[in-house]
């Protein structure tokens, strides 16, 4: 890879959103506004904000809470359900107050996806209002997209509840269209990216993107036609083998491998992930009945917890050959089964079409960070 | 042309010297506390031993655990990428290469001495040397003898652990319970072969097989897996320097 002295300065923007963030969410509530957590991509935003509510990313990415989290849950869960609820009793029951925004949450919209989060979910709501939004297991199923519909009917009754506005077509149609604005933002950055030496590097990418559902939607997409300006206009020379991140989601704090292999001078050019592609890739139908749009569109996010999942497989097929990938780097956190034995069948596609995988499966402790850095470099030798 | 390979393992550090792509020599020594301190030794006596000057040393290439702590190496490599090269080299033949050290342990697929794809174990003592190490211990035996006291079991014990912790008091169970030595010890053997020949088939056997690292110097092991992936497993003549030797020949 080759370091040059580029300085993206709309990254900042990101980067120290922060505080600026957590003062915008007290003074709405101030306001009278509501604060809707969610921890899924399942969760449409659109209905949210057409509710009048603000809404705020609940992912845990830091390692810190895991142990406060740990006297309710088992060690050997997925360290992002065990990060994210460590941060929520953190937030409630002591002093310490590094992530505010988890304890201002007046409703968290959940969602039945992963066994562990499920069961978290019950121990959360002790703690903050907890309503679990059900999700067909079997999405490629008849009746699928009618039970998903009705469970965003559903959701909009809680919603109009907490905050006693009505959501109507034409709030959810203004939300869409601003909604499909920023997903084709993000389609132009991830385009710059399939250039032979893009602008932009993954750790940078995958930054912004942890900031998608921690920022107001209107903020997250100005920053975002500021960085895509500055994108456009500046050459940088980047070289190394290209790399696919694919597997569990990078949730806010944690970099770990990504670093790494940026640092041991991979390119990564695509993630197939929550904070990657899944996050953006489909557009929302703006000619259809919301409600209905809706649930076309997210049903069709092809998360390892859905049966089967051929969709994750084709579109790993697909971005690895627009963005011109030479390797993948499959990413499981500990215990997440579903990816973890989706890892299988992906593996044997990318096989089958000649792209080689090295598989990850780490937490968010550094105590790993030597042996996979070995395994970076090996991998990263054998694409040179 | 004079070149050294250092692999700077977790357990030893392994230095070779080449001369003209010849191993002119190579040197063996615990790594201890300090990766940088070790590689520094083993490099010097490597020379001493070779009656080479520094200043004939063309280029040094590190790789092992503590490669980027060798600040005077002139390139790191992983020893992934090592040990297939010194394989390819010392064995042509040989597609999937075994690798027992004391920190971990790999299986690498190889074509015309190049990786193609690999595997690692997790990041725990299970299933490398250092599980031998600690389970020998716990039948108060060296861990030469473990090997050569398999060989004679005829009814291997079950050590259903593969935790390095749990398996030494699944050890002390099983001398509770009487069972002999040499089926304790090859029980003990059988259990890291077991772990080693999944990642084997998880990759897909390529002939012919070789074994390196320092497990590979145990007869009981080397056997062992001839029966467990019912093939000839061949070894190089001193399986814990193709690593180093591989770096040598990278430069």
């Amino acid at each position: 890879m080759v370091e040059d002295s580029i300085f993206l300065r709309s990254l900042d923007l990101f980067k120290d959103a922060f505080p600026g963030r957590i003062n915008q969410i007290l003074k709405s509530k101030e306001d009278g506004k509501k604060i809707v957590g969610t921890l899924c991509l399942y969760v449409p935003d659109e209905i949210i904000y057409a509710c009048g509510a603000d809404r705020v990313i609940l992912c845990g990415g830091r390692s810190a809470p895991i142990v406060a989290a740990e006297e309710y849950l088992p060690r050997n869960l997925c360290p992002l359900i065990k990060s994210s609820f460590g941060s929520v009793i953190d937030q409630k029951c002591s002093k310490t107050k590094s992530c505010p925004h988890f304890g201002l949450v007046d409703l968290i919209v959940a969602e039945a996806t992963c066994d562990g989060k499920k069961k978290m979910y019950e121990l959360l709501d002790k703690y903050i209002p907890t309503y679990v939004m059900d999700l067909p297991q079997k999405p490629e199923n008849q009746n699928a997209l009618e039970y998903y519909i009705k469970e965003l009917d559903s959701l909009k009754d809680v919603l109009e509840k907490l905050t006693g506005n009505k959501i109507t077509d034409v709030l959810l149609r203004k939300e869409i269209k601003s909604a499909n604005e920023t997903r084709r933002l993000l389609h132009a950055l991830y385009e710059l990216r399939k250039r032979d030496s893009p602008p932009i590097r993954g750790t940078e990418m995958l930054k912004v993107l942890q900031q998608m559902h921690f920022l107001a939607p209107d903020e997250f997409r100005k920053n975002l036609v500021l960085l895509l300006d500055e994108l456009k206009v500046k050459k940088r020379e980047s070289s190394g083998p290209r790399i696919m991140i694919s597997g569990c989601p990078m949730a806010s704090g944690n970099m770990k491998v990504p670093e790494i292999i940026e640092n041991r001078g991979g390119l990564i050019v695509v993630e197939e992930s929550c904070t990657g592609t899944r996050a953006f890739w489909d557009l929302v139908d703006e000619n259809k009945e919301p409600m209905r749009a809706l649930a076309e569109r997210y049903l069709k996010i092809p998360c390892a917890c859905m049966s089967p999942n051929d969709r994750r497989i084709a579109q790993i097929l697909q971005l690895a050959g627009d963005f011109n990938v030479d390797g993948v780097v499959y990413y499981t956190l500990q215990f997440c089964h579903g990816y973890n034995v989706e890892k299988y069948r992906v593996g044997e596609a990318l096989k089958q079409s000649g792209i080689p995988l090295l598989s990850i499966e780490t937490d968010y402790s550094g105590a790993d960070s030597e042996q996979i850095k070995t395994r970076v470099d090996a991998f990263l030798e054998m694409l040179e | 042309m004079i070149s050294v390979g250092i692999d700077a393992g977790a357990a030893t550090t392994k230095a070779v010297v080449l001369r003209d792509n010849e191993i002119a020599g190579y040197i063996i020594i615990p790594t201890g506390f300090d990766f940088r301190k070790a590689g520094e030794k083993a490099y010097e006596e490597v020379l001493s031993k070779c009656g080479i000057n520094k200043i004939e040393v063309g280029k040094i290439l590190a790789t092992g655990y503590g490669r980027s702590s060798i600040g005077f190496a002139d390139k790191t490599i992983s020893e992934i990428t090592a040990h297939a090269r010194g394989v390819g080299y010392l064995i042509p033949a040989a597609h999937t290469i075994i690798d027992i050290g004391g920190q971990d342990s790999k299986v690498i697929i190889t074509e015309n001495g190049k990786v193609v794809d690999f595997l690692m174990n997790d990041r725990c003592a299970a299933g490398t040397g250092k599980f031998l190490e600690y389970t020998a211990k716990a039948l108060e035996i060296s861990l030469n003898e473990l090997g050569t006291l398999a060989l004679v079991s005829k009814n291997p014990a079950k050590i259903s652990s593969m935790c390095t912790v749990f398996a030494e008091s699944e050890v002390i169970s099983l001398r509770a319970q009487k069972t002999k030595k040499e089926d304790i010890a090859a029980g003990l053997i059988e259990s890291i072969i077991l772990r080693a020949t999944s990642m084997v088939k998880k990759l897909g056997i390529k002939p012919e097989v070789a074994f390196v690292g320092g497990v590979a110097k145990n007869p009981g092991v080397v056997k062992a897996f001839e029966k467990a992936l019912d093939t000839r497993v061949q070894l190089p003549e001193e399986p814990q320097i193709t690593g180093a030797f591989g770096a040598a020949l990278l430069i």
